[in-house]
């Protein structure tokens, strides 16, 4: 009987990791364009930043997943480990498209912050040049 | 040997890797924010960033060596397997808050300074 936990454990556990990496792939592979314009173009302070978020999603998100891998109840069929199962990937995979939205309203608010302040600056450029 | 020696040599290598390796990205990828903070300062830059990295090692590989002592009674492979990941999962959710943590502190004082880290130049 013990057996169909540790059986429930290697299944979970690759399930979650390889997730996480293929989201954390896509989602910053795309975000280095937002980096480029909320930085202005800067190469080297955009990928940086790039990098650093990408570590935080991977920690977070793994250290989530590790953190619930423990299965309480006891487990005797297989229809038990599969209900098991689906609980512990369903809440892991909502629980990454939550983190997935949070990182892109990080992105989106970076971008409006940044595009104010360059409006600010052109503005007060202007009122330089009237003056 | 019982199951618990076995699951703190599994938990101490595994954690004290994880943070060496995610040390040494940070190292890397936060120079340019400290350089930043410190108008392009080089020197003064290296020295706080080895000093920030020895700082950050002692406190994350003194907590791990502290959970040696708060762990339950490991009778099988499954609950070894259970409380390993939970040791490690606690260690990384807090080494992603922190980190967290440490972007907005950057991004604050960056915004304190007198030129924004948004801003060109």
């Amino acid at each position: 009987m013990k057996d169909l936990i540790v059986l429930a454990y290697s299944i979970y556990l690759p399930i979650a990791i390889l997730l996480t990496f293929y989201v954390a792939n896509s989602l910053f592979k795309n975000s280095i364009v937002y980096m480029k314009d909320i930085f202005n173009g800067r190469e080297d302070i955009a990928k940086a930043t790039n990098t650093l978020f990408k570590i935080g999603f991977y920690l977070m998100n793994l250290g989530f997943a590790l953190f619930i891998l423990k299965i309480t109840n006891t487990i005797t069929t297989a229809q038990a480990t599969i209900e098991a199962l689906s609980i512990k990937v369903g809440g892991f995979s909502i629980y990454l498209g939550a983190m997935l939205f949070f990182n892109m309203y990080l992105f989106f608010r970076g971008k409006r912050v940044a595009k104010q302040k360059r409006t600010d600056v052109q503005t007060a450029n202007l009122n330089l040049e009237k003056e | 040997m019982n199951y618990n020696v076995i699951s703190y040599l599994i938990y101490g290598c595994v954690s004290v890797y994880i943070i060496y390796w995610v040390g040494k990205l940070f190292h890397r990828n936060g120079r340019i924010f400290i350089l930043r903070l410190f108008r392009n300062n080089e020197s003064m830059t290296d020295t706080t960033n080895n000093l920030l990295l020895l700082a950050y090692y002692l406190f994350n590989i003194g907590y791990s060596i502290l959970q040696f002592s708060f762990w339950e009674r490991v009778t099988g492979i499954e609950t070894m397997i259970a409380s390993i990941s939970m040791k490690t999962g606690i260690l990384i959710m807090i080494l992603a808050i922190t980190h967290y943590f440490n972007i907005s502190l950057i991004y604050l004082l960056s915004k304190r300074n007198y030129q924004s880290i948004t801003s060109k130049t």
